[in-house]
């Protein structure tokens, strides 16, 4: 923070004098040099006495410190929230599914990962066409990250979930952006925080639906190649990004959904229930930035029955509200997740 | 103003290090500066302090985006002028969408190329044909379209023409292409005929993939947003099989296969259409649809669609 910032505290010719013998902001004060030593360095005819200077310097340092949060307010706040966690309307469909992660209720930030042809980008269509279809003034945001987005899929799988009269209402409060880096994905979310927090100004008739639902499609080809081995730049873009995304879900009840490919790991995957040599990309602290971490995989067809269903299994890596380690299978036919 | 950090913006890294030097840590923080001051402060030229003000100027919406409705709005199909073609995907190509037409030499890819500009030119549709492989002179176009009896010659106004068949002259060729189509925004069609040609050259593994990954973000980017077809013509490769069918070097008399050059992924799924021909005699064959966006990648059949043709006199049916 800029020592212009703490102005009732530092008057405006000291922050001149300060920034002339190079100190600029709070850190620069509190850790550069001792108080003393910097107060030396000030020119004498600010008639500031070292005492004063000595209260200053106390007072940058105690707003400039970050506020504590108490342990026993946070679980009151967490429990007080606790009633609607299987609110209807932000499910995938498949109760075995949704009972892993405890419902999707915003706000919430859950990565969905897995190999290519695994049901990732049929769950996340799912669960945003599934609140779209019940909850008539909600928007959803599709940010696509690979072009792959295909408006039929949609209408295939609107026709399955048996909502063909309200179909349209439901098309045009999908959104989808198409952003091929990271930065593009920080001007959407910027103008759709702008969108947000502008609704409460327009009085009357909710005209436009207010998004409650993100969905960021494949955000491996927009981290992926930032992360290296000889810098940690990647990493840091990776967790900032991440870092906002959490702090957008809770300051706007927002459910964010992040689909996450699939990397080689040998020998097998630790962490999974069902053998495996795969695991979800973008390294080991992806998923702590994440609230919970849905790993699917298709299994086999011969413990499959037949038709055109295709059995998968959903696991939980991590989670921070439920067991981790715990599966559960289903299928997927024509396209509509359903129970196995 | 907001609170986006400042580092999220697309700046150059000696800017943002003498922000961060000097304090500014969201954009709130600039809200009472002025670019002078603000290079003054920082000690930075003043474009590079009137480029971070640009940076943090609010766009007035979502950047690319439209709504599904939107999306699946332009209905309108392009008859390709190749019935069985026409046939597989549905009806005809819609706006907006990439059809890849792979096929050994002499099934007659490029033709069905030049019949489709005949047929986007009767529909009053500009169209930028591009040949990396000299194989469709402007010569060929015109004879093409002058065969139907209605058409007139200010039909080939509508057509341009670029030939290039390096490497070097296709990755100018996709960095100028978004600023082409805005100068001429009628451009309906864009034809790649050839597409496998430059990429023969010898090229390192990584530099193939960055080029493709290139395309694969400007087609898309032009799909999208300004609503262009593409036609993507591109020559099979030989893989050698051992005897057994697995991959590797070929001794004498072991089995080889031709497949697409161009994988799935190196097109955006959700608007491609891949086809196939397959010629089985000289005058007839199938075309096979390999992918399209409905079809589900890893699921038999391997093929989403499949219709025969055949070739008589030059004309496909």
């Amino acid at each position: 923070m800029r020592l212009e910032q703490f102005s009732p505290h530092i008057s405006h010719k000291v922050v001149e004098a300060l920034q002339r013998i190079g100190v600029r902001t709070d850190t620069d004060l509190l850790l550069l040099n001792d108080p003393t030593n910097i107060f030396s360095r000030l020119p004498p005819e600010l008639g500031l006495s070292l005492l004063d200077f000595r209260r200053a310097v106390e007072k940058v340092a105690q707003i400039a410190s970050a506020t504590p949060s108490y342990g026993d307010e946070l679980l009151e706040k967490e429990l007080s929230r606790h009633e609607d966690v299987f609110a209807d309307n932000v499910l995938i469909g498949v109760p075995e599914v949704d009972a892993l992660l405890g419902g999707l209720s915003p706000p919430r930030v859950v990565e969905v990962s897995g190999d290519k042809g695994s049901g990732k980008t049929a769950l996340a269509l799912q669960l945003v066409l599934r609140h779209l279809i019940q909850v008539p003034d909600s928007s959803v945001l599709w940010i696509d990250s690979s072009g792959e987005f295909a408006p039929e899929r949609v209408s295939l799988m609107l026709e399955q979930l048996g909502a063909e009269s309200s179909s349209s209402r439901v098309l045009e409060r999908l959104q989808i952006s198409l952003a091929f880096d990271i930065e593009a994905v920080h001007e959407v979310l910027e103008s759709l925080r702008r969108s947000l927090t502008a609704v409460p100004d327009t009085t009357g008739y909710g005209e436009s639906p207010a998004t409650r639902c993100i969905v960021i499609d494949s955000i491996t080809p927009l981290l992926g190649p930032m992360l290296s081995a000889t810098s940690s730049q990647g990493h840091a873009i990776m967790t900032t990004f991440m870092r906002q995304l959490r702090t957008f879900a809770d300051t706007y009840m927002l459910t964010i959904l992040v689909i996450n490919a699939a990397t080689k790991i040998l020998p097998g995957n630790p962490e999974a229930v069902f053998e495996t040599t795969r695991k979800p990309a973008l390294g080991p602290s992806f998923t702590f930035l994440t609230d919970a971490t849905l790993w699917l995989s298709q299994r086999s067809p011969l413990s499959s029955t037949d038709e055109e269903a295709t059995l998968h299994v959903a696991e939980v890596f991590r989670s921070r509200t439920t067991r981790s380690k715990t599966w559960a299978l289903f299928k997927i036919k024509n396209g509509v997740l359903v129970s196995a | 103003m907001s609170d986006r950090l400042l580092s999220t913006l697309s700046l150059p890294p000696p800017t943002l290090s003498a922000l961060a030097g000097a304090g500014y840590e969201t954009v709130n923080d600039l809200s009472n500066a002025t670019p002078q001051q603000l290079s003054k402060d920082l000690n930075i030229p003043l474009p590079a302090s009137q480029a971070v003000f640009s940076a943090t100027r609010p766009s007035v919406a979502l950047p690319m985006t439209q709504s599904a409705a939107a999306m699946m709005g332009t209905t309108k199909q392009y008859s390709t002028g190749c019935p069985p073609l026409d046939r597989l995907l549905g009806g005809g190509l819609k706006r907006g969408f990439i059809l890849e037409i792979n096929g050994p030499p002499g099934s007659g890819k490029e033709q069905i190329a030049a019949i489709a500009v005949r047929a986007f030119v009767e529909c009053k549709q500009e169209v930028l044909f591009v040949d990396m492989q000299n194989m469709v002179l402007p010569a060929t176009i015109k004879r093409t379209m002058m065969r139907n009896p209605t058409a007139n010659s200010d039909g080939m106004d509508l057509v341009r023409y670029l030939a290039f068949h390096t490497t070097a002259e296709l990755v100018v060729f996709m960095r100028n292409l978004t600023a082409y189509l805005e100068a001429y925004p009628a451009t309906a069609l864009l034809v790649l005929n050839s597409l496998a040609f430059p990429f023969q050259a010898d090229m390192a593994l990584k530099e193939r993939y960055a080029i493709l990954d290139r395309l694969k973000q400007t087609l898309a980017r032009a799909c999208t947003s300004l609503g262009l077809t593409v036609i993507i013509t591109s020559q099979l490769v030989t893989k050698m099989l051992e005897s057994h069918g697995e991959p590797g070097s070929a001794p004498p008399a072991s089995k080889a296969t031709m497949i697409p050059s161009f994988a799935s992924n190196n097109f955006p799924s959700g608007r491609t259409y891949r086809v196939i021909i397959v010629p089985q005699t000289r005058m007839t064959g199938v075309m096979r649809l390999l992918s399209s966006p409905t079809h589900v990648p890893n699921r038999a059949p391997a093929f989403a669609g499949e219709e025969p043709y055949q070739r008589i006199r030059g004309v496909i049916s």
